[in-house]
């Protein structure tokens, strides 16, 4: 039963890392461009949620009305100047990741490097939870919510890749570039889109993490190994390889550390990924690079 | 002359700038030198240590490595674990880590560098992940750590040094300055031209005869080995050993950001960056702006990737004197009048100045205005059809000795691609000095072709031998240890080195391996052969197109091959440009190297090959006399559309 | 309607076009023929703004589209069926049919022309729901044409579309553009298959090393020795 609980308590704590892979794994597919930055946006709206919510004393769920817009317009600069300054794969790496560190270290500067947590009155989700009776079964509404949110924001963008003009568009520049301009697509209102996008996404996942745990800025580096695994099971620029991924990651995370130990699973996650890497780079769901 | 004197820096300069600086320490108190200095100079001593250390692998071979918190992890916990926290010898922990971290780099990197086209991106998220999970694992294992940390305390050493400062200085002097030799060792070595080769153009290393994987298994062991010993002394210098204090992201930034700075192909680069960015870290701490210590660095990284990608070492070796001036005049200036805090911050201010003096002029007069002025002078074209001599063909003079010996055999060989089938039962010999046309229309097979005969692919059916050796399944570097060379349509150069270079590489590491003054001294006669001997010196980018077409043909020469293929060496030229190359295939031929030209232009392929070998959707369609061939019905077909020849 | 003239095209240093003059009337097939690397793809990629013309102009319309990005030429009215078909190949035939509407003009109108396209190609709606990278090369080819009909273009650029295809195919997708032509769509047509070329062209162009050599209706090409010559090397 223990195990039970830990896999699908694990599955739902796997949305919120779906949530964050997401955006840096599609960005990574159609721009082909490394962005570090990501990770530093989640952390962003992570303190911004914190900081809306408490000072101005509303639910954190209403917080991404301002954090989501805000995110998105940050992203889209990102990948504007990105685009400007022609910036290949290897480069945006080492570019992204000195812009990181500025990132994490100016939030440190500005909110401290202790922790921070929003009080029980701001944020009442933190101590629910809700059981599934029959079962024994208990999750915490986090989680619940990540999970929900993971499902919703990627599936819908998995659907907006398919029905909407934009969307096709999105994986047709990814999948030939030239000729998908040759059909009208323009490279740069695409990219600069696409970008906030993925930074509107990093406020939900942002605020996810906020509402779930105290925040200190150096888990911008934790999270690292998790979503690089998750973007790379997943399929690069794949979205539903990355939600199920995500889920995956997050399942056996868990398991691992009930059955063996916590001390197993950052093994068992980097074994998955170096195995994944050597049979199927493409990604565990990807037939080639499908997006 | 100039290797003789590289020889002798590095026989002596070392043991002299090891010995010079270990004066600092030993007569300390004589000269005045502040003990506060000696603690900044250890700490410059160890990110020189640490960034030569990722120079060596990344900077060299161009896999960038985001792990090197891995590396001073592991040497630190083993020295904490094994002297701070049972009594083990110092010494013999140094030993410990060297070996544990020479395992671990042999762990990632053989995992790694196995996998098939392992992008550059791949390799350092890879190694992005490793310092977590031991991180991860120091934390959680009460064996190692178990999250208290561990006290180390300071080890016996020999009381004439002083104090522990002193020891520490002198100890870490001598890591640094073996690490920088063994960088510039390097550097000077076939090991060395092969990583270069490897960061410039990988593959065609690998098909020059390069062994890529064991260099580069060879780079990264040693990478762990000085990255390791230098943690080990971190451990002493920091005094306690916690995970957050090692196992720590700005490990990478830091030894990332000195090597760009200073400049990542070259041993000195991060020397200089190491200095710098240390006393920059230093002052601002002083200055008490610590907190913006890594925003400063951070931005440093960034705005260093976008205007000055490849360091100051290449700027300042382009204009060493101003950069000087300018540093002597702020740090004189400064000095005289006595203000802006103390020599620390003058001598900041004046390296700063340099700095800017040094990377200001832009983009440094790129290139590429030679290379645009040569595409202007280029012979215009006036007649089409005086491109290739009317000399009838093959030529009457000299008969091209056909079919001696057969030298390349493929059997029934065929190659698909998922349910393409790029070849199907081709069956072919190639016979020593002959000058064969692989022709076809396009998607024919000929590249395909190519790339099973260079052992790029492998055949799904069928045996290729080349001088009686099986080569399918061989790397491409044994392939091309078995004779064979090539030329890639759109030319690949090593852009780091000079044509000279470029030529000698092939060379040092063909069939019949040379050291490297040899190599350059050979190299010289295959670039005359080629009539490149004017720009011997010259970069690369400085080449127009059919000049780095020619050494493309020099450098595949330098391997001394038995069969050389020419992969559309003529696409894009001028007529005139045309008739030189197909003198220079001709005259590559006369030397007894058996050729197969692969080309679109049928006209200058039926008039220099020997034979011509048809391909046409994957099968062999025809295969004889030029003129015989280009008549036979099938080809003009396949060419022309049906009907054409009825 | 297009006018091209005096266009040059490089790749770094390698000149791949030289002084390049060539017209294609309004509700004309005009062929462009010429043998492996003559060049022919760039004059298309450079027409269809994939690739930047170094001299030269390519006037469409009355329209200079010579410095024009290829996602703007697109929204001019001409659409390009590229060499190798290069359709998406993870998305579906009608995904791929979709995306040839992406321009603003052609969008409103993309279900109608969507069913045009099936008529014309019968075989694209067995295969409606299925990744472009599973058809068979034929299929696939027509897809490309359908695709580029979806930019509701005026004039067509065609790259080889008889490229490693079985001679049933090869002869279903010439009548099919001699349909879209009759519609009134004007025909751009890049050949190596000389004989079929010149069987639906109005005039031809032979282009030889990145030059146009010859300029005449087909019968005139068919006989002369020059087209042998030139694409044979003999």
């Amino acid at each position: 039963m223990d195990t039970l609980q830990a896999g699908l308590s694990g599955v739902l704590v796997g949305g919120l890392y779906a949530l964050m892979a997401a955006g840096l794994s599609i960005t990574w597919g159609v721009l082909r461009i490394i962005n570090l930055i990501h990770f530093g946006l989640i952390l962003l709206g992570a303190y911004l949620t914190f900081q809306i919510a408490s000072s101005w004393n509303v639910d954190p769920m209403l917080t991404l009305v301002i954090t989501m817009p805000a995110l998105f317009v940050l992203g889209a600069l990102v990948q504007w100047t990105f685009d400007r300054l022609a910036i290949s794969e290897l480069s945006s790496l080492l570019l992204s990741f000195g812009l990181l560190i500025v990132i994490v270290q100016g939030i440190s500067n500005l909110w401290s490097a202790d922790f921070r947590q929003m009080s029980a009155e701001v944020n009442p989700y933190a101590t629910r939870s809700v059981s599934l009776g029959g079962l024994d079964l208990v999750f915490p509404l986090p989680t619940l919510l990540a999970f929900g949110l993971a499902v919703v924001l990627i599936g819908g963008a998995h659907v907006a890749l398919r029905r909407t003009f934009t969307g096709r568009a999105l994986r047709a520049f990814a999948q030939d570039r030239a000729i998908a301009a040759a059909f009208g697509i323009d490279h740069r209102r695409i990219g600069v889109l696409l970008a906030g996008a993925a930074g509107a996404t990093a406020a939900a996942a942002g605020m996810l993490f906020a509402m779930s745990t105290a925040l200190t800025p150096a888990t911008a580096f934790e999270w690292f190994g998790t979503v690089f695994a998750v973007v790379i099971l997943g399929g690069i620029g794949h979205l539903l390889g990355t939600l199920v991924a995500g889920l995956l990651v997050g399942a056996l995370g868990a398991v691992v550390t009930v059955l063996i130990s916590a001390a197993a699973e950052p093994f068992v996650l980097f074994s998955t990924i170096v195995l994944v890497l050597l049979l199927r780079p493409q990604g565990l769901f990807a037939h080639g690079g499908t997006r | 002359m100039r290797a003789a004197l590289s020889r002798r820096r590095g026989l002596w300069g070392f043991p002299l700038a090891f010995v010079a600086l270990a004066m600092l320490s030993l007569y300390r108190e004589t000269i005045g030198f502040p003990v506060f200095y000696l603690t900044l100079l250890t700490t410059i001593l160890f990110w020189t240590a640490q960034s030569t250390s990722w120079n060596i692998l990344s900077g060299y071979s161009g896999y960038f490595s985001f792990g090197q918190a891995a590396f001073v992890g592991v040497g630190a916990y083993t020295t904490a674990v094994l002297y701070g926290r049972h009594q083990v010898d110092f010494y013999v922990t140094l030993g410990c880590s060297a070996v544990l971290c020479a395992v671990l780099a042999l762990f990632v990197g053989g995992l790694a560098f196995r996998l098939r086209s392992l992008r550059g991106e791949i390799f350092a998220l890879l190694t992005l992940a490793v310092p977590f999970i031991l991180g991860a694992l120091a934390q959680l294992n009460s064996a190692i750590d178990g999250g208290q940390g561990i006290i180390v305390t300071v080890p016996p050493f020999p009381s004439q040094l002083g104090l522990f400062q002193d020891y520490l200085y002198l100890i870490s002097l001598a890591v640094a300055v073996g690490a920088v030799w063994a960088a510039y060792a390097i550097q000077h070595s076939r090991f060395g031209w092969a990583l270069s080769a490897i960061r410039d153009a990988e593959d065609v290393a690998e098909g020059l005869g390069v062994a890529t994987f064991r260099y580069k298994m060879l780079a990264i062991m040693v990478s762990g080995v000085i990255g390791g010993v230098s943690g080990s002394i971190f451990a002493l210098q920091i005094g306690f050993v916690a995970v957050t204090s090692v196992f720590n992201l700005t490990v990478p930034l830091f030894v990332i950001v000195m090597s760009v700075l200073g400049g990542r192909a070259h041993w000195l680069g991060p020397v200089l960056g190491a200095g710098l960015v240390t006393l920059l870290q230093d002052r601002l701490t002083a200055s008490g702006l610590a907190d913006w210590r890594l925003v400063v660095l951070g931005g440093v990284l960034a705005v260093l990737v976008v205007i000055a990608p490849e360091g100051l070492y290449v700027r300042l070796r382009a204009r060493p004197w101003p950069a000087l001036a300018a540093f002597a005049v702020i740090v004189v200036g400064l000095r005289l009048a006595n203000a802006f805090g103390g020599p620390l911050d003058w001598i900041l201010y004046g390296a700063l100045a340099a700095v800017v003096i040094a990377v200001l002029p832009g983009r440094l007069g790129r290139k590429t205005g030679t290379a645009r002025a040569e595409r202007t002078d280029r012979p215009e074209p006036t007649e089409r059809k005086a491109a290739v001599p009317d000399r009838p063909s093959p030529d009457d003079d000299e008969p091209a000795p056909t079919g001696a010996e057969v030298l390349v055999e493929c059997e029934d060989v065929a190659r698909y691609f998922g349910g393409v089938r790029a070849l199907d039962g081709v069956t072919l010999r190639i016979g020593s000095g002959e000058l064969v046309g692989l022709v076809g229309p396009n998607g024919s097979g000929k590249t395909t072709m190519v790339s099973l005969l260079a052992g790029t692919l492998r055949p799904t059916r069928g045996t290729i031998r080349v001088a009686g050796r099986d080569i399918a399944g061989l790397p491409p570097h044994r392939v091309a240890h078995a004779g064979v060379a090539r030329t890639y349509q759109i030319p690949r150069p090593f852009g780091s080195m000079t044509v000279r270079d470029n030529v000698a590489m092939a060379i040092m590491f063909g069939r019949e391996p040379r050291s490297l003054p040899r190599a350059r001294a050979a190299a010289e006669r295959h670039i005359g052969f080629v009539g490149l001997g004017h720009l011997a010196d010259a970069r690369p980018d400085a080449l127009n197109l059919h000049q780095r077409q020619l050494l493309e043909m020099a450098r595949a020469l330098g391997t001394n091959p038995k069969v050389l293929f020419l992969d559309e060496a003529l696409a894009g030229l001028t007529p005139a440009e045309i008739d030189n190359a197909v003198e220079v295939v001709r005259r590559i031929q006369r030397g007894g190297t058996s050729i197969v030209i692969v080309e679109h232009l049928l006209r200058v392929v039926n008039q220099l090959a020997t034979r011509i070998v048809v391909l046409d959707k994957g099968t062999l369609l025809a295969d004889g006399e030029p003129r015989t061939v280009m008549r036979d019905p099938a080809v003009v077909q396949a060419y022309l559309g049906k009907r054409a020849h009825a | 309607m297009l006018e091209v003239s005096g266009l040059a095209a490089h790749y770094g240093d390698a000149q791949a076009l030289w002084d390049v003059d060539l017209d294609v009337r309004d509700g004309e097939i005009v062929t462009i023929i010429g043998p492996n690397g003559a060049g022919k793809t760039t004059l298309v990629h450079t027409i269809a703004g994939l690739h930047p013309a170094t001299r030269g102009r390519v006037i469409f319309d009355g329209a200079d589209l010579t410095r024009l990005p290829g996602h703007r030429v697109c929204s001019r009215g001409v659409a390009i069926v590229p060499e190798g078909r290069r359709v998406f190949p993870h998305m579906t035939v009608e995904e791929n049919l979709c995306l040839g509407a992406y321009r603003k003009g052609a969008r409103p109108a993309h279900r109608d022309v969507i069913g045009r396209v099936r008529e014309l190609f019968p075989r694209l709606g067995e295969r409606y729901h299925q990744p472009a990278g599973r058809l068979s090369g034929g299929e696939q080819q027509m897809l490309a044409i359908g695709r580029a009909l979806m930019a509701q273009p005026r004039l067509l650029l065609l790259d080889e579309p008889s490229l490693g295809l079985a001679p049933v195919v090869v002869d279903e997708v010439m009548t099919a553009i001699e349909t879209i032509n009759a519609d009134g769509v004007s025909i751009m047509l890049v050949e190596q298959d000389v004989e079929r070329a010149l069987s639906v062209a109005a005039r031809g162009y032979l282009l030889v090393e990145g030059r146009i050599v010859t300029s005449a209706p087909p019968e005139r090409l068919r006989e002369s020795d020059d087209v042998r010559q030139t694409v044979l090397g003999i």
